[in-house]
């Protein structure tokens, strides 16, 4: 419980855990999310989450739906309301429904996980991670996570990967899925489930297959060691970053899938000088960055291709920027140099 | 000018029979009255209602909504003119009984029903929320009078009220403050001197010692104040005392609560022999 008490700037802080568990729900197909709470809960949620989707030209709405309490719910209390929604909803026949409480339906202390857990037919996901309780959007996605894996079985592993916590709001995220697919594909494994984007339910059931999983970003090495212990799956904290951090990747997932990755890494290390040498302009460049503002993978690989191309930093040379997060594999190097080209005026 | 009063203290010791003698007695004395019971458990009004329970404000909010609600429909007239409202609130472990108590007041105001010469609040136990401390803010009761017996935990209970009150008195435009203490005695040894002593330490005065005296029981068995079950009782003239002493009193006090060890050693003083 928090005693002392000031006016915060918000600006630098996380936001609601509510974003951060719909950017994971909303990821699942065929499932919807019920915002347990008043209409605005979801409403905000809802028109955050379409104009970052509009933004990738993905046009679809996301699927949320919201119990849409009013005092009356507040002083008599929400839990026959929910309980009708979740009905009214799995007549829309999704294979899921999650349901995220709220800030108001905590402190009255609606029962969602006892109403959730009645036979629906359908596996009902009661996340109840009401925003005042503390912590913010990546505590809520985190926590979402968790609650899905809960979904899925130990199963013997088949040699594939399962690619683990993609943020769905970030810009390249596709980008970065692929990069990692392509990569993987250089030794011959394939991707088992991305948990979650765009996933179905009976791909999640089949999370167990794979026999490792790799984490988005070491920010949720809880939930990899979660993984680890429910599952067996040993992790890999982060997708490839940087340009020894990719050949170090392959090496790292080679070795837990007992694969051989020396030619694979060799095929790449050609790959990363070729797109190098497609950017003499930039060698000799004063720039600057703020290397502060920088996660220290993602530091590693900025001064990496300062290195590689013999630029300076200089805090009167050309600003640059430096995405974050930082973008994944080679590929996305290729795009970051294409970046610093146009802003070095080389 | 009205008068708005509010009563309380520890749950059961005696807040509704307290309010509903002294609307009795201050009816009797000529004052038009309004009593508003303010606890999901519904009894304030009972005896001045004959034993009725009349609905309450949050009951026909739940059957209906509160777009089509009318005066007459939360305002019942009981013994001698008195008029009776009971907030009401959800069913016992689900929902927001505070919120309820606010919804009530807006719902009151709206509909103009918050006129009386005396209107009195009487309000659950325990202040436990922001919403049971509804009566005590801007535009409500100005006087609260706590209601204790010589029993350390009732004691106790009425100490916490003063710690809402002396916090809520410290808002600028706040004119609620601590008008007395009322003893409603348990047979206790020394109870009226033990009641006094803590009335004062707290920075009020006791203003009304109730004996214990079965004409109570009696009476709330035949469903009637003691006021009207048994004018001519000794008791029945306590409750008229009462109604005097609140008509005519002008003592308001920001109270200072004591500390626990300082309330258990005074207790203890009284409790010894």
């Amino acid at each position: 419980m928090i005693w002392k008490h000031w006016p915060m700037d918000i600006s630098g802080n996380e936001g609601c855990t509510l974003t951060g568990a719909l950017s994971v729900t909303t990821e699942v197909a065929n499932s919807i999310t019920l915002i347990h709470g008043p209409a605005g809960c979801a409403h905000h949620n809802v028109s955050l989450l379409q104009a970052v989707h509009l933004a990738r030209d993905r046009i679809s709405m996301p699927r949320i739906r919201s119990t849409d309490l009013k005092e009356e719910e507040i002083i008599f209390g929400g839990e026959n309301a929910l309980e009708e929604a979740i009905r009214e909803t799995t007549r829309m026949g999704p294979d899921l429904i999650c349901v995220l409480s709220t800030c108001v339906t905590g402190t009255i202390g609606d029962d969602v996980g006892g109403v959730c857990g009645g036979d629906w037919g359908i596996p009902v996901l009661a996340l109840e991670n009401a925003g005042f309780l503390g912590g913010g959007f990546y505590s809520g996605s985190l926590q979402a996570l968790i609650s899905l894996a809960g979904l899925c079985n130990p199963a013997a592993g088949n040699g594939t990967v399962n690619l683990i916590g993609e943020k769905s709001l970030e810009y390249e995220v596709e980008e970065q899925y692929l990069e990692t697919k392509r990569l993987l594909a250089l030794m011959g494994v394939g991707v088992n489930i991305r948990f979650v984007r765009h996933t179905s339910l009976p791909e999640i059931r089949r999370m167990g297959e794979a026999s490792l999983n790799v984490l988005r970003d070491p920010g949720i090495s809880a939930l990899g060691s979660h993984l680890q212990a429910r599952l067996s799956i040993p992790y890999l904290d982060s997708f490839p970053v940087g340009m020894e951090g990719t050949l170090r990747f392959l090496e790292k997932a080679g070795d837990y899938l007992d694969l051989d990755s020396s030619r694979a890494i060799k095929t790449e290390r050609t790959h990363q000088r070729k797109i190098l040498s497609k950017f003499s302009q930039l060698k000799g460049k004063r720039i600057r960055l703020d290397p502060s503002l920088l996660a220290p993978n993602d530091r590693e690989g900025a001064f990496e291709l300062l290195d590689a191309l013999d630029m300076a930093l200089d805090p009167q040379g050309f600003r640059v920027p430096v995405p974050d997060p930082f973008p994944v594999g080679t590929s996305g190097l290729l795009r970051l140099l294409h970046r610093w080209r146009r802003f070095a005026h080389a | 000018m009205m008068k708005q009063i509010a009563l309380y203290g520890k749950g059961g010791i005696g807040k509704s029979t307290t309010s509903a003698n002294l609307s009795a007695a201050l009816s009797e004395q000529g004052c038009d009255i309004l009593q508003i019971g303010c606890d999901p458990k519904r009894d304030s009004t009972r005896m001045l209602m004959h034993g009725r329970l009349i609905p309450t404000v949050m009951d026909l909010v739940r059957e209906r909504g509160d777009r089509s609600l009318t005066l007459n429909e939360v305002v019942y007239e009981g013994y001698h003119g008195v008029r009776c409202v009971e907030a009401g609130g959800p069913e016992p472990g689900v929902g927001c009984a505070g919120r309820g108590i606010i919804a009530t007041f807006q719902i009151l105001e709206k509909l103009g029903a918050l006129h009386a010469d005396v209107v009195v609040y009487d309000v659950l136990g325990d202040v436990v929320c922001g919403g049971f401390a509804m009566p005590m803010r801007e535009g409500y009761a100005e006087e609260v009078y706590l209601v204790t017996s010589g029993e350390l935990m009732s004691l106790y209970a009425a100490n916490n009220i003063c710690k809402a009150i002396s916090r809520l008195s410290s808002r600028a435009r706040s004119r609620c403050r601590l008008a007395g203490v009322i003893c409603n005695a348990k047979n206790l040894p020394r109870e009226e001197e033990l009641v006094s002593e803590f009335a004062e330490k707290i920075g009020s005065t006791m203003i009304q010692f109730i004996p214990r005296d079965q004409v109570v029981q009696n009476a709330e068995l035949n469903k009637r104040t003691v006021v009207e079950y048994a004018p001519a009782s000794r008791q029945a003239e306590v409750y008229r005392s009462l109604a005097r002493q609140i008509l005519n009193n002008r003592r308001l006090d920001i109270p200072i609560p004591l500390e626990m060890d300082d309330l258990e050693a005074l207790a203890y003083g009284y409790l010894r022999e």
